[in-house]
């Protein structure tokens, strides 16, 4: 769905912090929102996670930087790092042009979705929590 | 304590065109297009910045040559009428309490541009030393609009609507002349390290705009098939940066020199009597124990400001600004190290996020100045 400027695709879980989520079994894609890489604008640099790093939920596992800011990023779920997107690293402006495709961030092997996903915003809860910060 | 924000002429384009922050109590455009495009627009052609925010005195009457000489570091007797230089105001402990441009307007009249955060304290400064002198000190600053035009496509742009002919205004020369029939005062000056010209709009108050809203407009349109941008303040402090040009509150303050900041060259110590000039002299005597460095990163982190910088094992300095390069694309620095680190080429490590990131020592401009600012080879036109 579309709310106010900001794309916030259905299927997909989101965080208060500005992650996304999208889950296909046991693993998740994460990345930032498109409201996230808008509020950034021009991103220029992206501090990725390490692979096969275990992660916690909430907890900051790199950085996405413009020019003026750096924003961490507050991994939505707990598991394992799988991969991370390599071509963020010459063209971190992926995050802008598509943040939820080719902008992805990482793939994570899931370790107790059931938990995390209390602490996760649906597309409608999400858009709600938008609507109140632009407010 | 909270003053309320304050505006500039061209606040409601601003507000309408560009994405807005809070600067020094202004509420000041930060980008319009975007940083990078802004910032490249005035490395390759051509930007306007409305810097109405900054301090403005206009300083007359027969004692203002020696109270300038007095109160700050550059020789104003070598100042010829419509020339400007950059300069200085230093405590008595020769830190640095503004850093600014000055420009002779007549014999017996100057005009001081200085930060937007100095102010209240810059003029207030002036005012209480200059007693003893025959002069006036005006605080000019909400009367008169200021904007940059910076960039190789400057002189052509303005040149459009310029009733005079610019290639006349050397750099750090100044003159009178009309943009779209308005009367200004131009100095070929700027804070990018791009040719470019500093414009003010006389006796324009912010409640009567218009000659500014006008100049403003004139210079977009005349500058539009050169691919004009309108610039924020994010373009302005990366291109300064870049430039290897400090920023007050950040790489200079009171605690800090001009010769630990490397800007001595404002500094004339063979001129009389000045605030500061005993303690400069003996830090030259001395030498300085430290000294304002530029730091290229060696791979894709981004140094910013108060990182610590370390050198064999042992944390030497921090950096006072830092950013995204966007001709080098990479992170770039200002950091201030001990003098004998303090050498072009040294390698030295930055702490980004808790991991240390390769960098090493390089020479401001941080660019290569064949190619870009206003030494540039193919920079036609004026004679440098």
């Amino acid at each position: 769905m579309q709310v106010l400027n900001y794309d916030i695709p259905d299927d997909l879980y989101y965080s208060k912090e500005h992650e996304w989520v999208r889950v296909k079994g046991k693993t998740a894609v994460i990345g930032i929102t498109d409201y996230a890489q808008k509020s950034l604008h021009e991103v220029v640099y992206v501090e990725a996670p390490k692979i096969a790093s275990r992660i916690e939920q909430s907890q900051s596992i790199g950085s996405v930087e413009s020019v003026k800011s750096v924003s961490d990023i507050f991994t939505p779920i707990s598991g394992e790092i799988m991969e991370i997107n390599t071509e963020l690293a010459e063209s971190p402006e992926l995050i802008n042009e598509d943040p939820y495709g080719e902008g992805w961030i990482a793939k994570v092997q899931l370790v107790n979705f059931r938990d995390d996903s209390k602490k996760l915003l649906s597309s409608e809860q999400y858009a709600d929590y938008i609507r109140a910060l632009e407010e | 304590m909270t003053e309320p924000t304050r505006r500039t002429h061209l606040y409601e384009y601003h507000k309408k065109t560009g994405k807005t922050t809070l600067f020094a109590g202004f509420e000041m455009p930060i980008w319009y297009k975007g940083i990078i495009p802004e910032h490249m627009a005035v490395r390759n052609a051509v930007g306007i910045f409305d810097i109405s925010h900054m301090g403005r005195a206009l300083v007359s009457g027969p004692g203002s040559e020696a109270f300038l000489n007095y109160v700050t570091t550059n020789d104003v007797a070598r100042l010829t009428p419509l020339s400007a230089h950059y300069s200085a105001i230093c405590n008595e402990n020769g830190g640095i309490k503004d850093d600014f441009v000055l420009s002779r307007l007549e014999r017996e009249k100057f005009l001081m541009v200085y930060n937007a955060a100095n102010r209240k304290k810059s003029y207030e400064w002036l005012i209480q030393h200059s007693r003893s002198f025959k002069i006036e000190v005006e605080d000019a600053s909400d009367r008169i609009g200021m904007f940059a035009v910076q960039g190789p496509k400057a002189q052509e742009t303005l040149q459009k609507i310029a009733d005079s002919d610019l290639t006349k205004i050397e750099r750090f020369k100044c003159g009178w002349t009309k943009l779209d029939e308005v009367k200004v005062f131009l100095s070929r000056t700027g804070y990018t390290g791009e040719d470019g010209f500093e414009i003010f709009v006389w006796n324009t108050p912010l409640s009567n705009s218009a000659n500014a809203e006008r100049v403003w407009k004139a210079i977009l349109e005349a500058g539009n098939s050169f691919g004009i941008e309108p610039c924020g303040l994010g373009a302005r402090d990366t291109l300064r940066l870049e430039a290897g040009m400090c920023l007050y509150g950040n790489d200079i303050d009171e605690d800090t020199t001009p010769l630990e900041a490397r800007i001595s060259f404002a500094v004339k110590l063979k001129k009389e009597a000045f605030i500061g000039k005993d303690a400069l002299q003996k830090q030259k005597t001395e030498g300085a124990r430290r000294k304002r460095v530029g730091l290229r990163m060696l791979g894709k982190s981004i140094p910013r400001p108060n990182c610590e910088v370390w050198k064999s094992g042992q944390m030497v300095g921090r950096i006072t600004s830092g950013t995204f390069s966007p001709v080098l694309k990479c992170g770039i620095a200002m950091a201030y190290v001990p003098t004998e680190h303090a050498v072009e080429n040294s390698p030295m490590m930055v702490k980004i996020r808790d991991k240390l990131a390769e960098a090493k020592v390089v020479k401001f401009p941080f660019y290569d100045p064949m190619k870009y600012g206003y030494r540039r080879q193919n920079n036609a036109g004026v004679k440098l």
